[in-house]
């Protein structure tokens, strides 16, 4: 209580200032200069450069978050992502390659088997990749570890999801619960075993009204949608008749008006809803962690994710309106020069263009959303942290051995990255 | 608390430290010694020595210096918040990197030679993957090419046939059709022969309204519903199917996907799709598209010619026709009528058509055109 009205103190002398027992000491001017000067290089570098880009984005977020007046350190580096990468390349170009082969003699199925084989390298990987990220946080001179079969979580995950879709969300606060259980009783920091607490029916009760606003009224609009077309006349219909009168007889009409408010709905609950969503979960998870003693507790409130969004969009705003006035003075600009030449290079020049806008205006919103949502939500969730009992903190001894980074390689190659 | 020792700078002054065997944190002295950083706990004992050249600066806050030991198995951190002390460290020290001029350096090398990676990637895949395709297409065995052709035919399906139109995709399999297709069997079979391929073409004829046809790996071809609308003769659809019959005999689908392939695994697989959606091979495709196509419809409009000589059709109506459907697509970039690229390509036509004399006799009787042009009627 007193934690979170108390000034945040300046100049740390010598003397014990009362400070709070979590700080995010991070100015967000040097990380947008960080993330600015990433995206031009990313551009330049067709992407090679992403390994220092991440590395550099996760030496600050570690080192300007401070607990119990220590702040964590990073201690990976991006030659150990590339080798993770160049080991995932390894392994998964003979498999591509495989089953395409397989693919193309044996059929079809063949590529829905692959999808469920890199599904399951995907969650595979992401269990590995968070034991790398772990065993490269250093705090007071230990290091956190993971230990755990990656297989195992993998089947967990993948089998926790297929419930997730089957149930239509009922099953994800139960999802979370377990899959975080295995993740933290497997986590250590030196020799304090982690654990989590967060119970799946707390989330679930949470969460049983923001399900509710979602998904009813996205279940009703699509019973709606499909009640409304006459299945027989629409299948009965003959292709050569009118248009109008088969739309209309067929009750097509009625169908896409019902699809489309559905559509609205969904989009419209998800603005608003989401940052809600996000909150409950991110407040549920912090509030459920712990290590040995140390329990810590979450005060995070809606409106500063909110915030947080409210941000991105304006700054997204702000920079669509540049981008749009900066490639309509380009296309005038094109029209002007390229008149006199030949079809084929106006093709390439054009298609270069396209690509560079395109590319430029990915990395920018890319880097709006990492200063503002992912450095925002980070902010908040560390400045309403409570942690307590960190006394433990003097007794731990280290433990642990860094771990490979071929899962973040996997991760980064199959899309599944996390931070 | 002890006197100064021969060889100790008078700087001296606090810090915090930990051992790396434990969390525990320990408020420590430091001293400067000639050598080396001495880390002396409050009750004398030198808990740690480090040379000056063995020091690592590590991440951490601005205001904090972490130091560590390069190389040592154990995590044992120093940190100094004084300034002065800081400064004074980092005067001794030369891997020490208060301001971050030593790890700007580096960066500097990365990006130097990451940009170096990324303009030879380009350079390959302009001048090498086209190469290597090329190299590699005949080494592809017929059956797998023909697998290959198969799969893609059926995806181009999948993105043609939008089925709305109620009827069947694939023309000349209603009851009114069959005369239709049987008339372009006999067109088809007469090239075929002329062709003498090792293997045979399957032909499909699609709903589609453009005047367009496509060649896939292996002898599929689609032929286009508008294609038979826009033809006057049947020599100038047997031209266009000529020229189709080209691009399956120099295997140009086969290289295509073979190109596209590694274009993939060079942009996509290599180096990752840092924007989703595949723009950069997408872009890397249009471009090599645009500047190769050119010689390979040169060299499908020759064979095409000759071709339709041997049969004894008419080798100038693939010019024609061509003329005509200028500004829909073709396989190939767009073709405009007043761009040079099709005039070039129609007068390449003429000449090779003059240098192939050849008999000339009818391809298809007037019934047997009229029920090709009504191939795709329905019913």
């Amino acid at each position: 209580m007193t934690i979170l009205d108390a000034t945040v103190p300046t100049a740390q002398t010598g003397m014990p200032v009362r400070s709070p027992m979590v700080r995010f000491l991070g100015r967000s001017g040097a990380f947008w200069r960080l993330l600015a000067r990433g995206a031009v290089m990313l551009m330049f570098t067709l992407g090679i450069y992403r390994f220092w880009l991440t590395t550099d984005i996760r030496r600050y977020l570690w080192s300007s978050t401070e607990v119990a007046e220590e702040s964590f350190e990073y201690t990976g580096t991006a030659r150990e992502l590339l080798l993770g990468f160049l080991i995932a390349i390894a392994v998964l170009v003979p498999l591509y390659s495989a089953f395409f082969l397989l693919t193309l003699t044996l059929g079809q199925i063949w590529s829905v088997l692959s999808i469920a084989a890199l599904t399951f390298l995907g969650q595979y990987a992401v269990f590995r990749a968070r034991r790398y990220r772990l065993t490269r946080t250093v705090y007071r001179g230990v290091r956190f570890h993971q230990t755990g079969s990656a297989w195992r979580y993998s089947v967990y995950a993948v089998l926790w999801w297929m419930l997730i879709l089957l149930s239509l969300g009922i099953a994800y606060p139960f999802a979370q619960s377990q899959l975080e259980r295995f993740k933290m009783r497997n986590t250590f920091f030196g020799s304090l075993a982690g654990r989590f607490d967060g119970s799946g029916w707390h989330l679930f009760v949470r969460g049983l009204v923001l399900w509710a606003l979602a998904v009813v009224p996205f279940a009703i609009g699509a019973v709606a949608t499909i009640l409304a077309i006459d299945w027989n006349t629409l299948i009965s219909a003959a292709p050569g008749d009118d248009k109008a009168s088969w739309l209309e007889n067929s009750g097509l009409a009625g169908a896409v008006v019902f699809a489309a408010l559905t559509g609205l709905w969904l989009l419209l609950s998800f603005a608003v809803l989401y940052p809600a969503f996000q909150t409950m979960v991110l407040r549920w998870w912090v509030s459920g962690l712990r290590f040995g003693d140390i329990a810590v507790d979450s005060r995070l409130r809606m409106s500063q994710v909110f915030g947080v969004y409210a941000r991105f969009l304006g700054y997204a705003l702000v920079f669509t309106f540049v981008v749009s006035v900066a490639l309509m003075i380009g296309a005038l600009a094109l029209a002007a020069v390229s008149r006199p030449l030949d079809a084929s290079y106006k093709e390439i020049v054009t298609t270069l263009l396209v690509l560079g806008a395109y590319v430029a205006s990915a990395l920018g919103y890319s880097t709006i959303y990492q200063a503002t949502v992912k450095l925002g939500l980070w902010r908040c969730v560390v400045e309403t942290l409570d942690i307590s009992n960190t006394a433990v903190l003097e007794h731990v001894t280290a433990a642990g051995e860094p771990a490979s980074p071929v899962g973040e390689g996997l991760a980064d190659a199959l899309n599944v990255g996390g931070i | 608390m002890n006197a100064p020792e021969m060889g100790i700078s008078p700087v001296a002054a606090r810090g915090i430290f930990f051992d790396g065997r434990t969390a525990a944190r320990q408020e420590v002295a430091v001293e400067l010694a000639s050598a080396a950083l001495r880390l002396r706990a409050d009750d004398g004992t030198i808990l740690a020595e480090w040379g000056y050249d063995e020091l690592e600066t590590l991440s951490a806050p601005d205001d904090v210096l972490r130091l560590g030991r390069a190389g040592n198995p154990s995590l044992a951190r120093l940190e100094v918040k004084d300034p002065q002390l800081a400064a004074a460290i980092d005067e001794r020290s030369a891997p020490v990197d208060r301001t971050g001029r030593i790890e700007r350096r580096l960066r500097d090398k990365v990006i130097f030679w990451s940009v170096a990676a990324t303009l030879s990637l380009v350079l390959v895949a302009v001048l090498g993957v086209p190469l290597l395709a090329t190299a590699l297409t005949p080494l592809v065995p017929y059956p797998l090419e023909r697998k290959l052709g198969a799969a893609v035919a059926s995806q181009a399906r999948a993105s043609l046939d939008n089925k709305r139109t109620g009827s069947a995709f694939e023309c000349g399999n209603t009851e009114n059709e069959h005369a239709g297709r049987a008339a372009f069997d006999k067109l088809l079979a007469q090239i075929e022969a002329a062709a003498s391929l090792p293997w045979p073409l399957t032909v499909m004829i699609v709903r589609r309204p453009e005047a367009n046809a496509i060649t896939f790996p292996g002898g599929h071809i689609f032929v286009f519903e508008g294609l038979i609308k826009n033809a006057d003769t049947p020599d100038e659809l047997a031209g266009v199917l000529a020229h189709e019959v080209g691009h399956v005999a120099h295997h140009d689908g086969t290289r295509t996907v073979i190109q596209g392939a590694g274009l993939s695994l060079l942009f996509g697989v290599l180096l990752g799709d840092f924007v989703g959606g595949g723009a950069v091979i997408l872009a890397a495709k249009t471009i090599l598209r645009t500047s190769y196509s050119r010689e390979v419809e040169a060299a499908a409009d020759t064979y095409g010619v000759t071709l339709i000589a041997r049969t004894g059709g008419d080798p100038r109506a693939l010019g024609t026709i061509l003329l005509r459907i200028a500004g829909t697509t073709h396989p190939g970039p767009k073709i405009l009528a007043d761009h040079p690229d099709t005039r070039d390509r129609v007068a390449a036509i003429e000449a090779t058509a003059t240098a192939t004399p050849g008999a000339r006799r009818a391809l298809l009787d007037q019934t047997q055109w009229a029920a090709l042009k009504a191939v795709c009627s329905r019913v």
